[in-house]
């Protein structure tokens, strides 16, 4: 060691007095860099801050065998038109290669309109599909083998979509004959989406989308034990603003609101915390997002384990991982695939379960069969060509990427507790400090692209590329509405409509309710209707 | 008609219409306007009837919108005609993530000037000033 310093103070020496392209490098969260790492950036016992994978702290990966086991599954979003223009792109990308689903729901679905709701103009089959009834989603997976394939349903705001979207793929499975202690997916049921990072017209507060979104963790882990009930939405998060440690405070902070919320609640940390799942980002700067990931599993585990005294294996962090939308640009959109590729490479060292590759046209409209494949390529790629999935946690030990490790480590721990001594989540999205932390990220990232100081590629677009345009199915899906209105018992339905009220009213988990409404033929929109009678709406202090 | 100040600042108001529910971007330049020494009240996510009723309350010099989904074809429109009803006539700005393909159709429904991505901070606060003067005089 000794010798290592005083060689490095000479190569110190050396580089003060060569000229650089900069004085000083930081990471895009913010992190001062040292030109080179050596054996002497890294402390600490290797058995404890890394090991080996499967084994905590799961720094290097929360599996055995990793890749070498099993690769990654190659999860690409789609959802635009009805229930049956997207039956057929979940079709295209089986037939050519994806191994799970990823379903987005357009915007009236996500905030919980119906599609002939006056709200609803223009929006309808736009950015994901419109699912109305239980209905448009018995459609939708009539021939997807939903027991085979694991499906990721993109309904992120609690109560309204998350509640309804949920209610129905329980109910179409169960008349699938798929036995539900099997069902496996995801659905992404996270307050802070309908609360802080995305807005809307109407929204809910936190305090009742917090409570909902509960609901149906607790509903989920007891009668679809495979299923995770909650996918905590780092990606989102950072879209909107955040830096890499900010994603992961927040997700963090709020998962921990979550456990101590069902502990209350009488649930036990094995019931539930399997259920439990993860969604991050991967940005543009390689090393920082490598680094990430494998931070988060130790925060996780340290979280579980010194917070919670859980047994060690459920301490394993389960992510998916979505490559930065928000990085993709507008200006020469192919480059697009490049910067997609780098940001998917990251996650993949960085040891992630699943993933989704952005197509290049995401700047413009969702992805045309050509763009939704080139992303799926791009996977296919780095499994089958690359060999880079045949050594497990690869960059482990680089002096770098491990001191990376800890910094980022260290800053998750410090933001977890700015969140919690300001109350908690809930609280902080309460009185409007988080949207102010991710405002003042958003500001600072877009000034320094401003001043310069972050270049990005591309010039004015000269590239003419096809767009996308969902077929118009409003009057087909006002049609359909109309007469499944008129096919239903009033009565029946009524009774159900104000039993979930009720139930609101009580504080009792409203999933069973949400599904008798369903089984008496309600609306995704009637069913958010009496949400919004009982809790009212809330307007985020911004 | 209001006082022709050189002083008075240039009141713009910000709007996401309808669903879409990305907000980063107008909140980003609303606050980048201020910064510009704009007066700016920032609407968030509304529907149409009520971006219209907010500038008749408030009639801003500038009514900028922003879109991140196509529902602009349906809801600029709308929105301009709800205001012409009212006798107002903001400059009408968008910006958002719009092909530029669409920018004709955008100007032929009454859109003074479309900001794609990437136009900087200051172009936009230009271009604004520059809008802005003539329709003061009228």
């Amino acid at each position: 060691m000794e010798k290592i310093k005083t060689a490095k103070e000479r190569w110190m020496k050396n580089f003060k007095n060569s000229k650089k392209r900069k004085e000083f490098f930081y990471t895009l969260s913010g992190i001062k860099l040292k030109p080179l790492y050596t054996p002497d950036d890294v402390s600490g016992d290797y058995l404890e801050k890394l090991g080996f994978s499967g084994e905590i702290p799961y720094t290097r990966g929360i599996y055995p065998t990793m890749y070498l086991g099993k690769f990654w599954t190659i999860r690409q979003l789609a959802g635009f038109g009805g229930a049956e223009d997207t039956a057929s792109r979940l079709k295209f990308l089986i037939e050519k290669g994806v191994t799970g689903l990823n379903i987005t729901f357009d915007y009236p679905t996500l905030r919980g309109f119906d599609s002939d709701d006056p709200r609803s103009a223009g929006e309808v089959g736009i950015g994901g599909v419109a699912i109305d009834i239980l209905d448009d989603m018995e459609e939708l997976f009539k021939d997807i083998p939903i027991g085979r394939i694991t499906v990721s349903l993109v309904a992120c705001n609690p109560v309204a979509c998350a509640a309804p979207i949920y209610s129905m793929y329980v109910l179409t499975a169960m008349k699938k004959g798929v036995d539900l202690s099997k069902l496996d997916g995801t659905i992404q049921n996270d307050f802070l989406m309908e609360t802080l990072v995305t807005h809307a017209p109407r929204m809910f507060s936190p305090q009742y989308s917090f409570k909902v979104e509960c609901d149906i963790v607790e509903y989920a882990s007891k009668n679809t034990p495979k299923w995770h009930g909650i996918s905590f939405v780092g990606y989102n998060i950072r879209e909107a603003g955040a830096n890499a440690i900010q994603e992961c405070g927040i997700v963090f902070a709020h998962a921990i609101a979550v456990i101590e919320e069902l502990l209350e609640r009488g649930l036990k940390l094995e019931e539930f915390v399997p259920n439990l799942s993860f969604f991050f980002c991967s940005h543009n700067d390689f090393f920082e997002e490598i680094a990430k990931f494998r931070a988060a599993r130790r925060v996780w585990y340290k979280i579980l384990r010194e917070r919670f005294e859980a047994a060690e294996k459920l301490c394993r962090l389960k992510f998916h991982v979505q490559t930065s939308g928000a990085s993709l640009r507008a200006q020469e959109p192919l480059n697009n695939i490049v910067r997609a590729a780098y940001q998917a490479l990251s996650a993949v060292l960085g040891g992630c379960q699943s993933l989704h590759v952005c197509a290049f046209d995401e700047p413009f409209s969702i992805p045309t069969e050509t763009s939704a494949l080139v992303a799926l390529r791009t996977q296919q790629i780095l499994q089958r060509e690359t060999n880079i999935p045949n050594v497990i946690d690869p960059l482990g030990g680089s002096y770098f990427v491990e001191w990376l490790t800890d910094e980022m480590e260290e800053r998750i721990f410090d933001y977890i507790e700015k969140i919690e001594s300001r109350g908690g989540i809930v609280k902080c999205v309460e009185i409007g400090w988080l949207h102010r932390e991710l405002l003042n990220s958003a500001m600072e990232y877009e000034e320094k692209v401003e001043s310069g100081e972050i270049k990005l590629v591309g010039e004015e677009d000269e590239q003419d590329i096809e767009i996308f345009h969902p077929p118009d199915i409003l009057e087909e899906q006002k049609m359909k509405l109309g007469e499944f209105r008129k096919r239903r018992d009033p009565h029946k339905l009524n009774e159900s409509v104000s039993r979930l009220k009720n139930a609101c009213r009580e504080g009792e988990n409203v999933i069973p309710f949400v599904m008798d409404c369903l089984r008496a033929k309600a609306t995704i929109g009637e069913i958010v209707s009496a949400f919004e009678e009982v809790f009212g709406t809330w307007k985020p202090r911004v | 008609m209001e006082t022709k100040s050189v002083e008075k600042k240039i009141k713009v108001m910000i709007a996401i219409p309808g669903l879409d529910s990305h907000w980063r971007g107008a909140m980003v330049i609303a606050k980048q306007l201020v910064k510009r020494g704009m007066e700016v009240v920032y609407l968030g996510n509304r529907f149409p009837e009520e971006i219209v009723s907010a500038c008749v309350q408030e009639d801003p010099n500038v009514l900028g919108l922003s879109f991140h989904s196509d529902s602009y074809r349906k809801l600029i429109p709308e929105i301009i005609k709800g205001l012409r009803e009212n006798n107002l006539n903001p400059v009408l700005v968008v910006g958002g993530s719009i092909p530029k393909r669409d920018y004709p159709f955008l100007k032929e429904v009454g859109v003074h000037e479309v900001f794609g991505p990437g136009t900087s901070f200051d172009y936009i606060a230009k271009r604004i000033r520059e809008l802005v003067v003539p329709s003061r005089m009228k």
